[in-house]
């Protein structure tokens, strides 16, 4: 009989994800040029805890996933092999992959099964192959730095490259990372010749890479600068243009105005077809190999196997455009290498610079993390809830006997009152501590930004900087888990929108690269969260066009505050051009929507040019909740104190009829629809309304005056589920147990807000003109 | 789970009964999680009127069902010797309010018969069925089925 494991699935689920957020987190932070040792042992531990879990519960397919990916990591962490950008991507690109397989075996959608194999090929190619890239790196680092030297390049440019004077712009700007250039022959149109005198300590290897974003190695041509385009002269070089290379123009005589050794154009029938498996093996055995027949692994590039064809005024048209055939073997290696040196090519070319802020403590942060994590349990969040509703039990009961206590002569019973007090302190600091057992440091919702950034500004060509600012401010586990989105939501804005591209940053005086803040701290009773970028700020004058565009009542005259209330708008956008990241106009509304339904607030601030700061407001915690309770009919309610306005006692001559029944008070110029509580709820409440009170709201944008009989008074109650035992009930978002014990009702405002109006336009209106004297019960 | 095998097998056990007016019922123990005296509710708005509202049960809020109201037995009135049902049923706690608890016994095949046709408020196919103990008649009720079904408004339309 054996133990059925799918109980422990959850747990594997729940382990994986974490660990997999913090190998991100750690990948993030690792530092290319000096990974720390404890970093790449820590990622190390994480990948080998999800391989381990995953086998235990068999998911094979995250165990030969992770498996790989442990290779490389352990050769990283004994310092085999030196780490290197690209592994970063790859790495964080098996993140990806394992966490969509994760999300499959908890029942989402299928992974990519081609993605996972180009990954695994990938990330082999890195552990075992590695030798020609580190061989880049080794060299200077191993002390040895290579010469500077004067080269000369010569490559041909595809003629897509070659059309676009900015993209030819670009290539020399990655080639002046690496090398001193002289451009001597400019690709232009047709001809896309380039021809550069370099003075570079970059290997031969490193300018192709440099290149490789543009042409093909193969099209690439390096001597040095004394040897006059001299064709280079390379052993066996005719075998490349074996049998096996399709071109329609084979066999190819060199045409008359060719230099010297172009002979190796010619056909060779009789070349050894096993060269491609060859020239595998051989990259990065030297750089001499690289130049040489090393070129057989790119050979599916498009320029197939015109390995030198570049040099000056060789024949273009030798060049195959079919495919070469290719041993199978080879093919995922070959496919693997590729992708890297492409990887490397767009890095130079585009260099997205991502930081996440360090702060000095940033680093003792995480050991403290890391030993926190053995000494904590794993506990169901129903647990914990159970005990907070004891704790409130005991809060509620102890109150009671304080209350009984009170009727006791203090003389008599001195024991028993010093007993009582002491009770009220225990329970008090009681309720604090299990209360804390829920709260989370923001961290956990922060640390997932850094990846967001560093991936949206790769994608966006910007450069940013991410700052995080109370990572260790605690909240609510549950409005953790619901202000991600609205979160992410706010900062694929802030850097689409928001940050400049590094140019429009340099032109407007600014560091080109943009920062992007995200800050957590308590005020009051109050989480305030705020995302700040200094961006461009909102354009005041596009926002009212388009306001104006959507029909949305404008004018020119209102406040900054106002015009940039019309962002929330539903379906609201300035940006002409949808992207993938934003722009579609849903966005917004929907943010402010969440966060509303949390029971906060979202205010936004901008100044042209400065940037704009996103503030949001939340309670500290779902289950509690900031009340006003007021008395209808001897029940009590509580209204949210985020929607009171004011209260206040009305006047009979404050009071209007529209359509005789329909009842407005006007105030202070305002005419806001009188709603009475008791109405609503089906009690007896006050039949006089200058005896009771209104409590003027405002929910969802409208505002409403809510009539009640009495305040009973403000105070922090813990919301419970009527829905939990009962189901829902129109114009309640729950219930409360008030100090004596009893249950009341907590108010949805925009609910009752809506009943109240349609109550009255359906209902039959008896006619009294005196509106004083009318009974406002149903 | 509702074939007649399965109700009648289900429907062995002890059972505790209670009075409504002049009737006797009797649900099954394992559904009750305690009894208590009724105290103050709070009233739900617009709920029919055999839902008296909700209390305070040590931190959860349960509703409260009068059955004398829903099944127009006895007279509704709270004294201190009206009593609640505290059930548990499914996930869900909600409470009854009964004339009186009078004791707990033991039925089987032996003395629960099948209950006839008849056309009631309550529907018979709330009924496990017909309890004899000592001459007296006890309506077994299946009271999951009864709290759950959607006459009693106790749960969501969809979820019902």
């Amino acid at each position: 009989m054996s133990i059925d494991m799918s109980q422990f699935y959850q747990v594997f689920f729940e382990e994986t994800s974490e660990h997999l957020a913090s190998m991100e987190n750690l990948l993030l932070n690792l530092d290319v040029a000096a990974p720390s040792l404890e970093y790449l042992n820590a990622i190390f531990r994480a990948a080998h805890s999800i391989k381990g879990g995953s086998g235990t519960f068999g998911f094979t397919d995250m165990t030969s996933v992770t498996h790989v990916l442990e290779t490389l990591l352990d050769r990283l962490r004994k310092e085999e092999i030196a780490l290197r950008a690209d592994m970063v991507d790859a790495f964080l690109a098996a993140g990806d992959v394992l966490r969509a397989q994760l999300e499959h075996h908890q029942g989402g959608p299928e992974a990519d099964a081609g993605e996972i194999e180009t990954l695994c090929a990938r990330l082999n190619r890195l552990a075992a192959g590695n030798v020609e890239a580190s061989e880049i790196e080794a060299a200077p680092a191993a002390g040895e730095p290579a010469p500077a030297r004067r080269i000369r390049l010569d490559c041909l440019l595809p003629s897509n490259v070659a059309r676009v004077p900015e993209a030819i712009d670009n290539l020399l700007d990655a080639l002046r990372d690496v090398a001193a250039v002289e451009v001597k022959h400019r690709p232009d149109g047709a001809d896309g010749q380039l021809i550069a005198v370099l003075t570079t300590q970059a290997s031969d290897t490193g300018l192709k890479e440099a290149l490789a974003f543009y042409c093909a190695p193969e099209e690439v041509s390096i001597q040095p600068e004394t040897e006059e385009a001299a064709a280079p002269v390379v052993d066996g070089s005719a075998a490349f243009f074996d049998d096996f290379a399709p071109s329609p123009t084979l066999p190819s005589p060199a045409p008359a105005d060719q230099d010297d050794g172009f002979g190796l154009f010619a056909d060779a029938p009789g070349a050894p077809t096993t060269q491609p498996e060859q020239a595998l093996v051989a990259p990065g055995d030297s750089p001499a190999a690289i130049e040489g027949p090393g070129y057989g692994m790119y050979v599916d590039a498009p320029s197939g196997l015109g390995l030198f064809d570049g040099a000056p005024g060789s024949d273009h048209a030798i060049r195959t455009t079919a495919p070469a055939p290719f041993p199978d073997n080879a093919a995922a290696s070959v496919t693997a290498t590729i992708d890297v040196t492409a990887t490397i090519g767009r890095r130079l070319a585009d260099n997205p610079t991502i930081e996440t802020a360090k702060a000095g403590r940033r680093d003792n942060d995480k050991i403290v993390t890391a030993a926190n994590t053995d000494t904590s349990i794993r506990v169901a969040v129903e647990k914990v809830d159970q005990l907070i509703n004891l704790v409130g039990e005991l809060v509620i009961t102890q109150a009671m006997l304080a209350e009984a206590a009170g009727n006791l002569e203090p003389v008599l019973a001195e024991k028993l009152l010093a007993g009582i007090d002491l009770l009220a302190r225990n329970t008090r600091d009681m309720q604090e501590s299990v209360m804390s057992i829920r709260m989370l440091p923001m961290s956990m919702v922060f640390s997932r930004f850094p990846r967001v950034v560093r991936d949206l500004a790769g994608l966006l060509n910007k450069q940013v900087e991410m700052k995080t600012i109370g990572d260790s401010t605690e909240l609510d586990k549950g409005l953790i888990e619901k202000i991600t989105d609205p979160m992410t939501h706010l900062v694929r804005n802030s850097l689409d929108h928001g940050i400049e591209t590094p140019d429009k940053r340099i032109a407007a005086g600014k560091n080109p690269k943009g920062t992007l803040t995200l800050k957590a701290s308590h005020q009051g009773g109050n989480v305030v969260i705020e995302v700040i970028d200094d961006g461009g700020g909102l354009n005041r004058a596009r926002i009212l066009e388009k306001a104006k565009e959507n029909g949305l009542p404008v004018s020119d005259g209102m406040s900054d505050h106002e015009v940039w209330q019309l962002i929330f708008a539903p379906g609201f956008s300035t940006v002409d051009v949808v992207t993938d990241v934003s722009g579609r106009g849903v966005g917004m509304d929907v943010v402010k929507r969440n966060i509303e339904s949390l029971g906060g607030r979202v205010e936004l601030e901008s100044s042209p040019g400065f940037g704009t700061r996103t503030v949001i407001r939340l309670p500290l915690t779902l289950a509690i909740l900031d009340g006003m309770s007021v008395g209808v009919g001897g029940e009590t309610f509580v209204i949210p104190i985020t929607t009171v306005i004011e209260s206040l006692q009305p006047r009979l001559d404050d009071l209007r009829t529209l359509a005789g029944d329909s009842r407005m008070v006007h105030i202070r110029g305002e005419y806001l629809p009188l709603i009475s509580l008791a109405d609503a709820f089906g009690l007896e409440g006050q039949a006089d309304i200058t005896q009771g009170i209104l409590v003027v709201v405002e929910a969802e944008e409208s505002k409403a005056a809510l009539f009640v009989d009495e305040l009973l008074g403000q105070q922090q109650v813990v919301i419970k589920s009527l829905e939990a035992n009962y189901r829902k009930v129109p114009g309640l978002s729950g219930a409360t147990i008030m100090g004596d014990g009893r249950v009341a009702m907590i108010i949805d405002v925009a609910a009752v807000t809506r009943m109240g109006l349609s109550q009255r336009a359906s209902r039959a209106l008896p006619d009294s003109p005196d509106i004083a004297k009318r009974q406002l019960t149903a | 789970m509702d074939t007649p095998e399965t109700r009648s097998l289900a429907a062995s056990g002890e059972y505790l009964t209670f009075t409504l007016g002049a009737e006797e019922y009797a649900i099954d123990i394992l559904k009750v999680q305690e009894i208590r005296g009724y105290d103050a509710v709070t009233k739900i708005a617009n709920a029919p009127p055999f839902i008296k509202g909700v209390i305070n049960l040590r931190g959860i809020i349960v509703p409260i069902v009068d059955l004398r109201i829903k099944f127009n037995l006895g007279n509704a009135a709270y004294d201190p010797f009206t009593v609640v049902i505290i059930l548990n049923i499914g996930k869900r706690v909600m409470g009854i309010v009964v004339d009186g608890v009078s004791d707990v016994i033991q039925l089987n095949a032996d003395n629960l018969h099948p209950s006839p046709e008849f056309s009631s408020i309550l529907d018979t196919s709330y009924l496990l069925g017909l309890g004899t103990v000592e001459e007296r008649m006890i309506i077994v009720v299946d009271i999951e089925r009864l709290m759950s079904s959607q006459e009693m408004s106790l749960v969501e339309a969809a979820a019902a």
